[in-house]
């Protein structure tokens, strides 16, 4: 893995209380309207429990969609994904204090989001853990290294193209937790990798890893999710051994 | 295996250079390279399509709108919780 550009990295300066913010035009935009009180700037010190709480109200609670979203891909079912985002707000408003007016808020709420799955709800899961298993990602890095790159032509897209959601969504939830959130936190949310970084707590050069690896793991699910489908594409050729993996797979 | 090494001598370099721009993670001068790679090399422009392809998939089945009752569920906990501390 090759270090970032100093450039870039700076360039993605933006999550974290602590780090000198260097927000992106939207984040600045936003930025600025939560640095106001209804025209005034804002004084965190002198504010009132009441007067905070209706701050938390404006800026944080329009991020409640986004974080249900995530939650799916940590709770893996409506109801759980619920109790945890309902539980992450309530850890967020209690914390609401420590957070630094005009940093990125969203990042800020990702990471308590994250934070409490790990730290709370996933310790109540009954079913074991299949990121922490060493076996089942070599076997799924296996399978996404037997994929030449050019086994996946663009027919290839086309054909995965009209998969249904549900196959998205399960083919992503195959894929080992860590890979699975850090992938959704790019292209679902389009985060930085600093800004995923401070969400997961994993140096830089983890969170690049982890995308490439969950990405060559996602495509690998999708383009056999779409042979099973029939979804093949008319130009592309397989061996017979890929053929026979497929039918075994059935 | 490719004989392309425009974005690097193997396929995993190369995918990761395409990822990299994908998630604006170049420079300026790193960006204008890749595109221009991408113009001379269609099995780079291969990959790069089908990368798009799959964000835009992710992203479309995987934004979820959240049930109707939970904002109303948060907003019920946070006031109790200022309630306790008032």
């Amino acid at each position: 893995m090759s270090t970032m550009d100093p450039a870039v990295t700076a360039m993605h300066e933006v999550a974290g209380n602590d780090a000198t913010p260097t927000p992106t035009p939207d984040a600045s935009a936003a930025a600025a309207l939560e640095t106001e009180v209804d025209g005034k700037p804002l004084d965190v010190s002198t504010e009132s429990a009441e007067e905070r709480r209706a701050r938390f109200e404006r800026d944080a609670m329009q991020y409640v969609d986004q974080l249900y979203s995530a939650a799916m891909r940590m709770a893996r079912n409506p109801s759980d994904a619920e109790d945890l985002v309902q539980e992450a707000y309530t850890k967020a408003f209690s914390a609401f204090h420590q957070y630094k007016p005009g940093t990125n808020l969203k990042a800020w709420l990702y990471r308590i989001l994250t934070n409490t799955y790990i730290n709370l709800y996933r310790k109540r899961q009954r079913e074991p853990l299949q990121s922490n298993s060493d076996t089942i990602e070599d076997w799924q890095l296996a399978r996404a290294e037997s994929h030449t790159s050019s086994g996946l032509r663009s027919a290839e897209a086309e054909a995965l193209d009209h998969l249904p959601d549900s196959d998205v969504k399960r083919a992503l939830q195959s894929i080992p937790e860590e890979f699975r959130l850090a992938v959704y936190f790019a292209d679902v949310e389009g985060f930085a990798y600093k800004e995923i970084s401070d969400i997961m707590n994993t140096p830089i050069g983890t969170v690049m890893s982890r995308l490439h690896r969950g990405r060559k793991m996602l495509r690998d699910m999708l383009a056999d999710y779409a042979a099973e489908r029939g979804f093949r594409a008319a130009t592309e050729s397989t061996s017979a051994a890929d053929s026979n993996k497929q039918e075994n797979r059935k | 295996m490719s004989d392309c090494q425009g974005l690097g001598d193997c396929d995993d370099a190369r995918m990761q250079r395409i990822y990299e721009y994908l998630d604006g993670a170049l420079t300026h001068k790193d960006i204008a390279e890749i595109k221009d790679h991408l113009d001379s090399c269609p099995e780079c422009l291969e990959q790069y399509d089908l990368e798009c392809v799959i964000r835009v998939m992710v992203k479309r089945s995987c934004t979820e709108a959240a049930p109707e009752n939970l904002k109303n569920s948060i907003l019920d906990r946070i006031h109790s919780i200022r309630t306790v501390e008032a």
